[in-house]
């Protein structure tokens, strides 16, 4: 027979090819724990048990716990802040109508005017980002939103109407159990804080809806028309983060980039009221966000809770997602165990590269290298060592653009996907050898990453649902 | 007849393969990265990583084929 037109391989050649390939996938599996998929990147990837008694998370080995968080606190110089905008509450926020006691009244309409100009010429000319599709996907996420309140729904049925003792087990076992339903529930992540007389400063004076919040020791928490009363023996915060679509902000400044911030307050809601009426069912407390930034100030007890870092931004990173999350809290009297902060390396990132600073367009952002005690207004809370932001350049600024803006989150470097090993290497890098940063600062620009994107591309795109995909690295 | 033949093979160096092997890391590194990048819609990114890839791999076959019978 005739070997004519037939492929020969020799024994060598069909083993050298075959340990080339060997080689290849062994590298593969092999390099995959480099990158460290996470328990909480990863929540869908496969069915697996928690390893740890409370519930936390495996995060990669360059995530290291610590005793005090990577921003310096004063506790001493800590004052609860006032969340409300009734001009007879004096200053405090600059958001909703606290923004007219900053600017002015004749400021503030002129810019309200030039706001809905921006957003009607838009659907008018077909601006991208600001057309009307565009604008009622906006509009569908802020009136979607379910009915919030600092007691919650309270129908679920508690273990007293039922007969029954409520829960009881130990502060690990009740971790765990709650970290289940709130996954279970649409959070990203959940970190728990023991409210102490230093924590209690996190909580707000006044919500924004100038209701006064005060600590009593009332045996359940109660509202009057005034005043929103915790009761002490509630002793534990449960912090948890709703991510954000990364895809979708980097559209941002437009109501179609903004609207991933309102899902993400949208599914706050829904995971807040399910959450409260959980902890009703086991026989405690939950008392929630009346509104939108109610109750306290979240991000503060995220990085408490090990959650993330603070940044240049004044906002939380956190090591799996990024800046890309919104941070919610819940309080309890039910048991847990308490979390530690975290450090990843961010905040020292923060120092050397200032992306976020030089993309923001009104300047709200602080250049400076180091942290600082000193705040740029009575929108910032003292007490803490952080990069200040001007809130009033920040918030002028979304008023002309007609929407919340979010460049500052979009264009930082820790805003990635999680599907390429090189992500993982980068904050690994940044991590453990902080003379890389300006390095890696580089070639982030160097790769397009952070890049705005085109608005009517995103119409195109079949994103998984809520524009996030978790699932996980590529191999 | 009593010819006699020799046959002289040449080990590779340990160091040889050691550089064979990150060169097969890397491109399966950045193989990775490039389809990855491809999936998290950063054509930038994903096009450097091919092109890194490609070059990469042109650059080790001429470099096999230059020392195949060394």
């Amino acid at each position: 027979m005739s070997d004519k037109g037939k492929v020969k391989l020799s024994r060598r050649d069909f083993l050298r090819t075959l340990g080339l390939g060997v080689g290849a996938a062994a590298v593969g599996i092999a390099a995959k724990p480099l990158g460290g998929t996470t328990l909480a990147a990863n929540p869908n990837f496969e069915a697996r048990h928690f390893s740890d008694p409370a519930g936390r998370p495996n995060r990669p080995w360059w995530v290291k716990t610590v005793d005090q968080p990577t921003i310096e606190i004063d506790w001493a110089k800590m004052k609860r802040y006032n969340e409300g905008y009734k001009a007879d509450l004096g200053t405090g926020t600059v958001r909703g109508g606290g923004f007219e006691a900053y600017v002015g009244k004749e400021k503030s309409d002129e810019l309200n005017a030039i706001s809905a100009t921006t957003l009607k010429d838009g659907i008018l000319n077909n601006v991208p980002g600001y057309t009307l599709k565009d604008q009622a996907l906006k509009g569908a996420q802020d009136a979607g939103r379910v009915g919030m309140s600092f007691v919650g729904p309270q129908k679920a049925k508690t273990p007293e109407e039922k007969g029954v003792p409520k829960w009881t087990g130990s502060p690990e076992e009740g971790s765990r159990i709650l970290r289940a339903a709130f996954r279970h529930m649409g959070a990203a992540t959940v970190g728990f804080v023991e409210l102490n007389e230093n924590t209690k400063k996190l909580i707000y004076s006044f919500d924004p809806d100038g209701k006064e919040l005060i600590f009593t020791n009332d045996l359940e928490p109660s509202e009057t028309e005034t005043q929103r009363l915790i009761p002490n023996t509630a002793k534990s915060v449960l912090v948890y983060t709703i991510q954000m679509s990364e895809e979708t902000l980097k559209r941002a400044p437009t109501p179609l980039g903004q609207q991933t911030t309102g899902l993400a307050y949208k599914r706050h809601t829904v995971v807040q009221a399910a959450m409260q009426e959980f902890l009703r069912g086991m026989g405690y407390m939950g008392m929630g966000s009346a509104s939108i930034n109610a109750l306290g100030i979240a991000p503060a007890f995220g990085v408490l809770a090990g959650l993330g870092e603070m940044s240049r931004l004044n906002r939380m990173i956190t090591p799996e997602f990024g800046p890309m999350v919104r941070c919610f809290i819940i309080l309890t009297d039910m048991p847990v165990a308490f979390d530690k902060p975290i450090d990843a390396g961010v905040m020292e990132f923060c120092k050397r590269c200032k992306k976020c600073a030089e993309a923001c367009a009104t300047g709200a952002l602080s250049f400076d290298d180091e942290p600082s005690w000193e705040t740029r207004g009575p929108w910032n809370n003292p007490g803490h060592k952080a990069y200040f932001e001007d809130s009033t350049k920040c918030m002028t600024y979304w008023r002309e653009v007609g929407t919340n803006c979010g460049i500052c989150f979009s264009v930082c470097p820790f805003a990635k996907k999680d599907k390429a090993w090189i992500h993982e290497w980068v904050k690994a890098t940044a991590s453990t050898a902080p003379v890389m940063d300006g390095f890696m600062r580089s070639m982030d620009d160097a790769f397009g990453y952070g890049a705005q994107k085109d608005c009517e591309e995103w119409w195109q795109l079949d994103l998984p649902e809520y524009g996030t995909d978790s699932s996980g690295m590529i191999w | 007849m009593n010819d006699k033949y020799v046959i002289e093979i040449k080990k590779r160096s340990w160091k040889e393969w050691l550089l064979w092997a990150i060169w097969l890391f890397a491109e399966v590194s950045l193989f990775q990265m490039a389809i990855a990048s491809g999936a998290e819609l950063e054509p930038r990114a994903a096009t450097i990583f091919w092109v890194t890839f490609f070059a990469l791999l042109i650059a080790g076959v001429i470099v096999w084929f230059m020392r195949r019978d060394k």
